[in-house]
C-alpha cells in the first residue's frame, strides 16, 4: 500500500538546517498494523505527517497504492486524503463547538455524502464505538476515553483504507488506553491498515511490526509474533 | 455543509459572548450611523422630485455683475412679459409671493406665516395633490383659498366641513375655501399652509411696477426648449422692459434660470426665504459616514482575524479531514456576512429608536421610506461589501495555515500580518483623531463667533417685527408709547436689525465716477443710540436739524474707506440713493464699523439714512425686570395692533438662528466623533485582549524573573499604543489642512493654536491607554504559576 524510498525532509531556520528524515525507505502492506517508535526528535511525527499527506517531502518518492504523490499539490492531496486516510491524535482534536454526532459527521460532509446516508453511517459507527448515548453531547462533557472513541469513530466513518494514529493513548489512563488499542486491533482485523506512532512499548505490542527511528533513519525493525 | 457552517458560526459566537458583543456592537453602531446619514442624504436629494413636470420647471433668477449670488425675487410684470415675448419656449409662468396674514373664522384667529399668494396655475404647474378641488380651476376665483389638510382641520375640525366656508384675511378680505391639498411633503422647497390667487393684488404697485421685486417666478419650458439658448435671449428682453430703469439706477442685471431640483441647494439669503439645504453639509456628512464605516470595517476585520486564530484547531482539523482552501474561504466569508446581517437587523432597530432624536437634531421632518427600494439596496450593499471586505482577510489568512501548525496550536500571526493589523489601527485612530480635531475647531470657532465684540448692543435688546398693516400704520403710536415707559431706554424703527436684512443699493457719491454699491439701513433718528454705535467723525441725526430726514446720511468706516476718504474727509460729502432719493444727502457722520451682517460675511460698506422703510422695531431696555418690560411692550403692541398676536425676540438670540447649520454641524460632529473613537476603542480593546492572551507565557516568565507589574503594564501598553502614536503624526497635519479650509467659510476666524492639536492627541491617548491598560493590568496581575502551567 505504501512505499517510500529515500525520503528526505529538512527544517530550515535562518541559521540552522535540521534533517528530520534522512533517506528513509520503508514499505507498509495492506492490512498491516505498524508501530513507529523512537526518541523525541527522531522524525516520527514528520513521517506521519508526510504519510498522511499533510506535508510534502523535500526529496524521495512516496507511492500510495501505486501512485507517486510526493509532488501532488494541496488540492489533490486533500482529495486523496479524505477518501483514504483517517486520523487519530493524541489530543483527540475534536471541535468544541460541535456535538459528538456533528464531529463524526464532518468527514462525510467533505466527501459529499448525502444527508440521509450521513445519519445512517454516523449512527452505525457511534453504535459500534458504544457512544451512541452521547451523540448530542459536546466534547468537553466527555471523559478522555470517550473523546478518543469519538475521534476514532470520526477517523473510520469514511471507511478509510489507512488509519494514522499519533500516540492515541498518550492522554489516557491505562484502562482507557487498552480499550483504544483493542478498538484499533479490531479495525485492523477487519482489514484496515494502521500506522501508529507511540512511545509506549506496551501499545507497540499490539502491532505486527515495530519500526524504530533515530535521527530520521530506520535503525531496527522488530516483527511481532 | 451550509447547515454545519451556520451551526458552528452560531456556537462560536455564543461561546465568547463579550468578544462577540464587541464584534457586533462596533459594526452595528457603524451601520446605524451610515443609515442615518444615508436617510438624510436621500432626503436632501429627493427634494422636489415629486413634481411630474420637474424636468421642465425653472425659477427665474436676477444676477448682478458685482455680486456672486443672484436674487430670485423679481417683480410682477416679468411673468406676463416672459409669456408674451417667448411663446414658443415658455409655456406657463407662475408667480409665488410668500406672505403672512391674520386669518379669522368665527372667533378663531391665527397669524398664518405660510400664506402663499400665487397665480391660479399654481396647482397645475406643481404636483401638490388636491384632496378636494380641481387643480386647473381651484384658484380661478380671485377670492378663493386652498388650505392644506392640517390647516383645514385647525379651523374647521375636518376637511369636509371646510369646503365652501369663508375665511377673513387681515380683518378685511374674505376668501372662500375652494380646495384642500394634502400637507406639503417635507421634501419640498415650497412650503405653504394656504394659497390664495394673486389676481386681486395685481393692481397694487407692489406687484405691477418693474423695479419692485418681491416675488418668485417659476416657468415651464417647452418640451424641446434649450435652457441656455433661452437664457441668451434674456438680455434684449431686459433692455426692452428695464433699459431705462437700469440706466437710471446704474444697476446692470441679467436673468438666468435655475432648474427646480437645484433651487433647494441654492444659497439661502434674506432675498430667498424658501427652504434651502446646504450641499457642503451633505458632503461633510457623507465623508463622516464613509470614515465611520471604515473604522467599523477595520474593527471587524481585526477582531475577525483574532477570533479566527482562536479557531485554528478547527481550521487545521477541517483541512486534515479534506476541506479545500475554497471551503474554508467560503465558510469564513459566510460567517462574516452572517454577522453583518445580524448587525444590519440590530441597526434597523437602533435607527428606529434614534429616529425621533435624530429628527430633532437635524431640525426637520425626516421619514425613512421603508417601502422604497433604496434603503434595502443600501442594506444589501452594506451586507455584501462589508461582509466580503471584512471577511476576506481573515478568510484567506486562515485558509493558508498549514494544518500541522494549526493543529499544534502553534499558529502565529506572522510579522507581515501583524504589520497589516497595526496599519489598520493606525488608520482607525487617524480618522478618530481627525474627527476629534474637527469637533474642537468647530466648537472653538462657534465660541469665538459668539464671543466676538460685534460693535453694537446685544444684551437687553428686543426686536418686534412690523409685519402687519395695523402695527405698521400705528408704528408711531407704538414707538411713543414705549418711549414714555420707564423700563425702556430707547426705541428705533428701521428696515433691518443688526444681523438682519440690509439691502444692497446703488448710490452716487461726490467725487466718484462710478455708482457706489453699498448695504443700506433705513432708520429713524434713534438708530445710533438704540443699537449702541459709536460716531468716529461728524455727528448723529438730530431733530434739531429739520432737514436731516431728507438730506442727511451716516456711513460706516468701511464705506468711507471704500470711497477713498478718511472718516473726517467723508463728512460733508454728498451721497444720493439712485432709486429712492430725490435730493442729494450730506454725509453728516461716520460710525465705527460694527458687524451688521453675519460673521461669515466680511465687513461691508453701509449707508444709514432716514428714508421711509420700516420693518422692525428695536427696543433697548433699561437694566431691571425683564418680564415687566416685555409685558409693557406687549401692552403697547395690543394698543397699536389689537387683533394680531404679539411676537418678539431678543437680539442676542439671533446668533442661534444665523448659525443654526453650524451649530447643528457642531452637535452632529461631536456625537459622530465620539462614536468613532468608541468603535476604534472597541477594536483596540479586542487587540489588547488578544495580545494579553498571546503573551501570557512571556508575562509569566518575566514575572518569575522578577519583573514588576508596572514594568509589564508598560511593556504591553507601549506596544499597543505605537499605532496610536503614528496615527497622531498622520492626523495632525491633515486635520490642520481640513480645518483651515473649513474656516475659510468665515470672515472672522479663530486661530488654530498648537494646543488644540496637542489636546486632541492627549485625549485620544488617554482613552486608548485606558482601554489597553485595563487588559494589560489584568494580564500583568495573573499569578505566573498559572500562566506557565498551561504550557
Amino acid at each position: 500500500m505504501i512505499k517510500i524510498t529515500n525520503l528526505e525532509k529538512f527544517y530550515r531556520t535562518e541559521e540552522v538546517e535540521t534533517i528530520a528524515l534522512n533517506k528513509l525507505t520503508m514499505e507498509v502492506n495492506t492490512g498491516e498494523f505498524v508501530a513507529i517508535m523512537g526518541p523525541s526528535g527522531c522524525g516520527k511525527s514528520t513521517l506521519l505527517n508526510i504519510l498522511g499527506m499533510l506535508d510534502d517531502p523535500d526529496e524521495g518518492s512516496y507511492m500510495f497504492n501505486g501512485i507517486e504523490i510526493a509532488h501532488f499539490n494541496e488540492r489533490k492531496r486533500a482529495d486523496l486524503r479524505k477518501h483514504n486516510i483517517g486520523f487519530v491524535f493524541q489530543s483527540f482534536n475534536l471541535i468544541d463547538e460541535l456535538t459528538v454526532f456533528e464531529n463524526v459527521e464532518l468527514p462525510l460532509i467533505y466527501t459529499g455524502v448525502s444527508s440521509a446516508d450521513r445519519v445512517k453511517r454516523v449512527e452505525e459507527v457511534l453504535d459500534k464505538m458504544q457512544i451512541m448515548h452521547r451523540r448530542n453531547h459536546y466534547p468537553q462533557q466527555l471523559s478522555g476515553g470517550q473523546q478518543q472513541r469519538v475521534a476514532i469513530a470520526r477517523a473510520v466513518v469514511n471507511k478509510p483504507k489507512l488509519i494514522l494514529a499519533d500516540e492515541p493513548t498518550g492522554n489516557l489512563d491505562s484502562s482507557n488506553g487498552n480499550d483504544v488499542m483493542e478498538l484499533l486491533t479490531d479495525l485492523n482485523e477487519q482489514g484496515t491498515t494502521i500506522i501508529m506512532v507511540t512511545h509506549s512499548e506496551h501499545d507497540a505490542r499490539y502491532s505486527h511490526r515495530i519500526i524504530r527511528l533515530l535521527d530520521g533513519q530506520t535503525v531496527m525493525e522488530n516483527i511481532m509474533v | 455543509m451550509f447547515k454545519n457552517y451556520l451551526k458552528i458560526a452560531y456556537r462560536s459566537l455564543t461561546k465568547n459572548k463579550a468578544f462577540s458583543l464587541i464584534h457586533i456592537l462596533g459594526l452595528t453602531i457603524g451601520i446605524t450611523v451610515c443609515m442615518m446619514i444615508f436617510v438624510y442624504i436621500m432626503n436632501e436629494f429627493s427634494v422636489d422630485n415629486f413634481h411630474t413636470k420637474q424636468k421642465r420647471i425653472y425659477r427665474v433668477m436676477r444676477n448682478f455683475k458685482e455680486m456672486k449670488e443672484g436674487v430670485p425675487y423679481v417683480s410682477g410684470p416679468y411673468a406676463p412679459a416672459l409669456l408674451n415675448d417667448f411663446p414658443g419656449d415658455i409655456k406657463q409662468a407662475v408667480r409665488v409671493n410668500t406672505n403672512q396674514g391674520l386669518i379669522s373664522f368665527d372667533n378663531k384667529s391665527f397669524l398664518e406665516k405660510k400664506l402663499y399668494v400665487t397665480d391660479p396655475g399654481f396647482f397645475d404647474l406643481f404636483s401638490f395633490k388636491l384632496i378636494k378641488g380641481n387643480a386647473a380651476t381651484v384658484l380661478k376665483d380671485p377670492l378663493s383659498i386652498v388650505l392644506t389638510e392640517t390647516t383645514a382641520k385647525k379651523y374647521f375640525g375636518s376637511t369636509d366641513k371646510a369646503m365652501g366656508k369663508v375665511l377673513t384675511l387681515d380683518k378685511q378680505q374674505q376668501f372662500k375655501v375652494t380646495g384642500i391639498s394634502k400637507d406639503v411633503p417635507p421634501n419640498s422647497h415650497i412650503d405653504f399652509d394656504m394659497v390664495i390667487p394673486i389676481t386681486s393684488y395685481l393692481n397694487n404697485t407692489g406687484f405691477n411696477v418693474w423695479i419692485n421685486n418681491r416675488l418668485f417666478t417659476y416657468v415651464l419650458l417647452g418640451e424641446h426648449t434649450n435652457k441656455s439658448v433661452l437664457e441668451q435671449k434674456f438680455a434684449p428682453f431686459l433692455t426692452k422692459y428695464m433699459g431705462a430703469d437700469m440706466q437710471h439706477s446704474g444697476i446692470k442685471i441679467s436673468l438666468s434660470l435655475t432648474a427646480l431640483p437645484d433651487i433647494y441647494f441654492e444659497k439661502a439669503s434674506a432675498f430667498d426665504n424658501v427652504k434651502h439645504g446646504d450641499k457642503t453639509v451633505v458632503y461633510i456628512f457623507l465623508c463622516i459616514a464613509i470614515l465611520i464605516m471604515l473604522i467599523a470595517c477595520i474593527n471587524f476585520t481585526n477582531l475577525s482575524t483574532i477570533r479566527a486564530v482562536e479557531r485554528s484547531k478547527e481550521v487545521g482539523l477541517r483541512k486534515v479531514l479534506g476541506a479545500h482552501k475554497s471551503h474554508l474561504v467560503l465558510q469564513f466569508i459566510g460567517e462574516s456576512i452572517l454577522l453583518t446581517i445580524v448587525s444590519c437587523i440590530l441597526s434597523i432597530g437602533l435607527l428606529l429608536i434614534c429616529m425621533p432624536w435624530y429628527k430633532e437634531l437635524l431640525g426637520y421632518k425626516l421619514s425613512v421610506s421603508w417601502n422604497s427600494a433604496p434603503i434595502y439596496l443600501f442594506l444589501v450593499g452594506v451586507i455584501l461589501v462589508i461582509g466580503f471586505l471584512a471577511g476576506s482577510y481573515p478568510a484567506f489568512f486562515l485558509s493558508a495555515f498549514s494544518p500541522i501548525q494549526a493543529l499544534k496550536g502553534k499558529l502565529r500571526l506572522g510579522k507581515s500580518g501583524n504589520f497589516f493589523r497595526q496599519s489598520l489601527v493606525v488608520v482607525q485612530f487617524s480618522i478618530s483623531l481627525l474627527l476629534i480635531i474637527g469637533t474642537f475647531v468647530i466648537v472653538k470657532q462657534m465660541d469665538f463667533v459668539k464671543g466676538k465684540e460685534l460693535g453694537y448692543n446685544q444684551q437687553q435688546v428686543v426686536t418686534v417685527n412690523l409685519d402687519n398693516d395695523d402695527i405698521f400704520n400705528h408704528r408711531r403710536l407704538f414707538k411713543s408709547t414705549l418711549e414714555s415707559n420707564q423700563a425702556i431706554a430707547s426705541v428705533s424703527l428701521m428696515s433691518g436689525e443688526p444681523g438682519g436684512f440690509h439691502d444692497v443699493q446703488t448710490y452716487e457719491v461726490e467725487g466718484q465716477n462710478e455708482a457706489f454699491k453699498s448695504r443700506s439701513e433705513f432708520a429713524d433718528f434713534e438708530y445710533v443710540k438704540t443699537v449702541g454705535l459709536k460716531i468716529v467723525a461728524g455727528r448723529d441725526f438730530s431733530p434739531q436739524f429739520s432737514t436731516d430726514t431728507t438730506e442727511a446720511a451716516l456711513i460706516n468706516e468701511t464705506a468711507a474707506r471704500k470711497l477713498g476718504f478718511t472718516p473726517n474727509q467723508a463728512v460733508g460729502k454728498w451721497i444720493k440713493n439712485t432709486v429712492r432719493d430725490s435730493l442729494k444727502r450730506r454725509i453728516i457722520g461716520v460710525v465705527k464699523d460694527y458687524n451688521f451682517l453675519s460673521l461669515k460675511e466680511n465687513m461691508d460698506a453701509l449707508v444709514i439714512s432716514p428714508s421711509d422703510d420700516r420693518r422692525v422695531a428695536v427696543i433697548k431696555l433699561k437694566p431691571g425686570n425683564l418680564n415687566n418690560a416685555i409685558a409693557d411692550i406687549k401692552k403697547a403692541y395690543a394698543q397699536a395692533a389689537p387683533v394680531y398676536p404679539f411676537d418678539y425676540s431678543f437680539l442676542d438670540q439671533k446668533f442661534d438662528v444665523t448659525y443654526k447649520t453650524d451649530i447643528r454641524q457642531k452637535t452632529m460632529l461631536t456625537i459622530f466623533s465620539g462614536l468613532a473613537i468608541f468603535i476604534a476603542c472597541l477594536g483596540l480593546f479586542g487587540l489588547a485582549s488578544f495580545t494579553a492572551v498571546k503573551r501570557t507565557k512571556e508575562i509569566g516568565v518575566r514575572k518569575v524573573l522578577g519583573s514588576s507589574v508596572s514594568n509589564i503594564l508598560l511593556l504591553l501598553s507601549t506596544d499597543l499604543l505605537k499605532p496610536v502614536a503614528i496615527a497622531t503624526v498622520i492626523a495632525i497635519p491633515l486635520g490642520y489642512c481640513f480645518m483651515q479650509a473649513w474656516l475659510q467659510n468665515f470672515a472672522y476666524r479663530t486661530p488654530l493654536h498648537w494646543w488644540i492639536f496637542a489636546f486632541a492627541a492627549l485625549i485620544t491617548f488617554i482613552i486608548a491607554f485606558a482601554t489597553v491598560g485595563i487588559k494589560s493590568l489584568k494580564a500583568a496581575l495573573v499569578n505566573p504559576v498559572k500562566s506557565l502551567r498551561s504550557e
